[in-house]
């Protein structure tokens, strides 16, 4: 028997052999294969950020040849959206986000800038010597990045080196020559591109716009003790059971609006749901408070929650506030405050409050917008008549309400009619520049059960 | 020792049996959350889950309640008990239990997710960023409190807002090497309650972080880059900077 049955087992283990090496042959396959797509996939993104580049390098050259402002215009919006491809497209590229953050930032502020241009082109204005100068040196740099990428491209392309061997860059060998190459060159572009002159210009991407500072807080540097003080106060009672400061790193005073964050016990909370606060440190002005219970049953109506909104904002001294959108999500209902003055809306002061739908308890404000914007402002008299204003908008735009109101446009705030509507069955608010009669904004609104949303 | 015949033949057999299972094991990779069906529901023009408000959610709760598997009010709003009913109907009806009313669902329950905007209007809502937020928020801080959670998510606002990073959200949470919850496929995990409240928060405007680009935890960060930035505030475990 023993004879008979020797060839059982290694023949079994033989089959088991042969099935595992097919199996694990057909999973090399599949991997082979995604990796040659993923590869191909970076590949094409790779010689599309090139391509793009150069397209913004050449557009530069031809916007500063041309000389008619249509001409301008439409060069700088193909240079707004070639810097804006090569940019989505080279943060696709599996690279750390460190090595390429400064050119990131050059392409953002290239695409941002052009719109600017349109814009004062748009305006009527000629473009001055600082931004012919400005136009000079984005070319300049875009010609250099090209150059340096058309360099790399040749580089590898005699090469075996592949894209994708560089997104598990921990654990593959960094020292391989061909992925320095790419590496280090894509490096050098970024050390490059964080020497690149300020561009000075108004839009979101500006330096000044991202480096601005609150002015709207007042009066001297509080102490924490003082700040906690502040945070019983702004409860009242004795509501505050705990209280504890969050740990601090060296730089909290680089921040927008630097505060004193705590973490607080309410006296009606259950222990593992904190209550969070922020106070200003200079001024001691609370900045935001967010209270994340549980609200299971939803009694309140929208009008008796906003009613419980004003009079809290009543209490806190932010007088003539008007309420504009309310969103409900979470049980809870979140209502958007602007400041009204001379019955003009000032949107940039906006503070938002909400109110618990179960018992009307307020669990979250948040007045950053406010402090960053509000200043005493000069309010300007319109130029143009609501009538005059209206004349602007489009026939069959029907016009539900109007009012005067003041918007943000990058650094600068303008006085606008507002103007509320519907146009073939959508609802719509237009901003008509009450001075020069420029439709200066567009919003859509898409209104539900929940509230109103702007796009 | 000798084994008797039987004996030994059994060992010879299991032991066949076990390298050849042990070798399947060995490169066995588990793809289940990356299954069709998954791709449908982050694809799906509009779904429901644990949140959810309106008409809609009415609708569904009236279908669980006439069909006997919600036994509670008909408020249009997406809580626990609705949530529970609709695992039990999906388990009852051979669909994927997991709590959310996709197409898939809405089409067993006889209802279709009604679309009320105007046509050009269509598809105008912020679900989409909602929930890919709270995915990203569920797979990097679930461990965090509350306030944490907003954090992470107030991070990939501001990067959005940044010239030095992408100008979408899908752009910034999908940076390569951006995210570790996004490279380990983590972010494909259903967000809880918790990280949808908390990306409905960030959404609305609350940056506890004042602005951080960055935030990492000392106790994992490989990258002695990371230190080189700007450090403000410590939330829960993270650290957060400029």
């Amino acid at each position: 028997m023993e004879r008979r049955r020797w060839w059982i087992a290694p023949s079994i283990l033989a089959l088991a052999l042969i099935l595992s090496i097919a199996w694990g042959y057909r999973e090399y396959q599949t991997r082979k294969q995604l990796q040659t797509t993923l590869e191909n996939h970076y590949q094409r993104i790779f010689f599309d950020v090139k391509k793009h580049v150069e397209n913004v390098q050449t557009n530069i050259s031809k916007a500063m040849a041309a000389n008619s402002s249509e001409r301008n215009i439409l060069l700088l919006s193909e240079i707004m959206n070639e810097a804006y491809f090569a940019q989505d497209k080279l943060a696709q590229m599996p690279i750390p986000q460190s090595d390429i953050a400064n050119t990131q930032k050059f392409l953002n502020q290239a695409a941002d800038y052009s719109y600017y241009l349109i814009q004062t082109h748009l305006e009527g204005v000629p473009l001055t010597k600082e931004q012919r100068g400005q136009l000079a040196s984005l070319r300049d740099n875009s010609a250099k990045f090209n150059e340096e990428l058309a360099k790399l491209q040749s580089d590898l392309a005699d090469k075996n080196f592949t894209i994708g061997s560089m997104s598990n860059r921990q654990t593959a060998r960094i020292e391989e020559g061909n992925e320095n190459v790419f590496q280090t060159t894509l490096v050098n572009i970024d050390k490059n591109m964080a020497d690149v002159p300020r561009l000075i210009y108004d839009g979101p991407f500006a330096d000044e716009m991202i480096n601005r500072k609150a002015v709207g807080l007042t009066g001297e540097k509080v102490s924490r003790e003082e700040a906690e003080r502040k945070v019983r106060e702004f409860f009242g009672g004795n509501r505050v059971k705990r209280i504890t400061a969050f740990e601090e790193g060296e730089n909290i005073e680089n921040v927008r609006i630097p505060s004193y964050t705590f973490s607080v016990q309410l006296d009606n909370a259950s222990e593992d749901r904190a209550t969070y606060i922020a106070v200003s440190r200079q001024g001691g002005h609370i900045v935001w408070m967010r209270n994340p219970r549980a609200i299971n049953n939803e009694k309140l109506s929208i009008d008796q929650a906003q009613e419980k909104a004003r009079r809290f904002l009543e209490e806190k001294g932010f007088d003539n506030m008007e309420v504009n959108y309310h969103q409900k999500y979470n049980g809870g209902i979140l209502f958007n405050f602007a400041l009204t003055e001379e019955n003009v809306t000032i949107y940039p002061d906006l503070v938002k409050v909400k109110v618990a739908l179960d018992n009307g308890e307020i669990i979250g404000f948040d007045a950053t917008p406010y402090y960053t914007s509000h200043h005493e402002r000069d309010i300007p008299k319109p130029k143009l008549s609501l009538q005059e204003a209206r004349a602007k908008l489009r026939d069959d735009f029907e016009v539900n309400s109007e009012r005067l109101a003041i918007i943000p446009k990058g650094k600068k705030e303008v006085l606008c009619y507002e103007f509320k509507g519907t146009h073939m069955n959508n609802e719509f608010i237009i901003y008509v520049n009450a001075e020069n009669g420029r439709e200066e904004d567009v919003l859509q609104l898409v209104i539900d059960e929940n509230g109103t949303l702007t796009f | 020792m000798k084994l008797p015949q039987k004996r030994k033949k059994f060992l010879i057999l299991t032991l066949v049996f076990t390298s050849a299972f042990l070798s399947i094991l060995m490169f066995y990779e588990p793809s289940d959350y990356l299954s069709e069906a998954d791709y449908n529901k982050a694809l799906a023009p509009r779904v429901l889950y644990w949140g959810s408000q309106g008409q809609d959610v009415k609708n569904v709760q009236w279908q669980l309640v006439k069909w006997k598997y919600l036994v509670g009010k008909v408020d249009g709003i997406y809580g626990p008990e609705t949530y529970r009913a609709v695992r039990r109907f999906q388990a009852k009806n051979g669909l994927k239990v997991d709590g959310i009313v996709g197409a898939e669902t809405a089409a067993a329950l006889g209802i279709t997710l009604s679309e009320a905007a105007p046509a050009s209007a269509q598809g105008l809502n912020r679900q989409s960023d909602e929930y890919l937020l709270a995915r990203c928020i569920h797979g990097e801080a679930r461990g965090e409190p509350y306030v944490g959670k907003v954090a992470v998510a107030a991070v990939i606002l501001n990067r959005v807002r940044s010239p030095q990073f992408p100008n979408t959200i899908a752009g910034v949470i999908y940076q390569p090497l951006a995210f570790t919850a996004v490279a380990d496929g983590q972010i494909n995990l259903t967000p809880n309650k918790d990280a949808i409240n908390a990306a409905r928060d960030a959404l609305n405007g609350w940056d506890p972080t004042y602005g951080a680009l960055y935030y990492w935890n000392p106790a994992t960060a490989t990258s002695k880059w990371i230190w080189t930035r700007k450090v403000t505030l410590k939330i829960g475990k993270h650290w957060f900077g400029v």
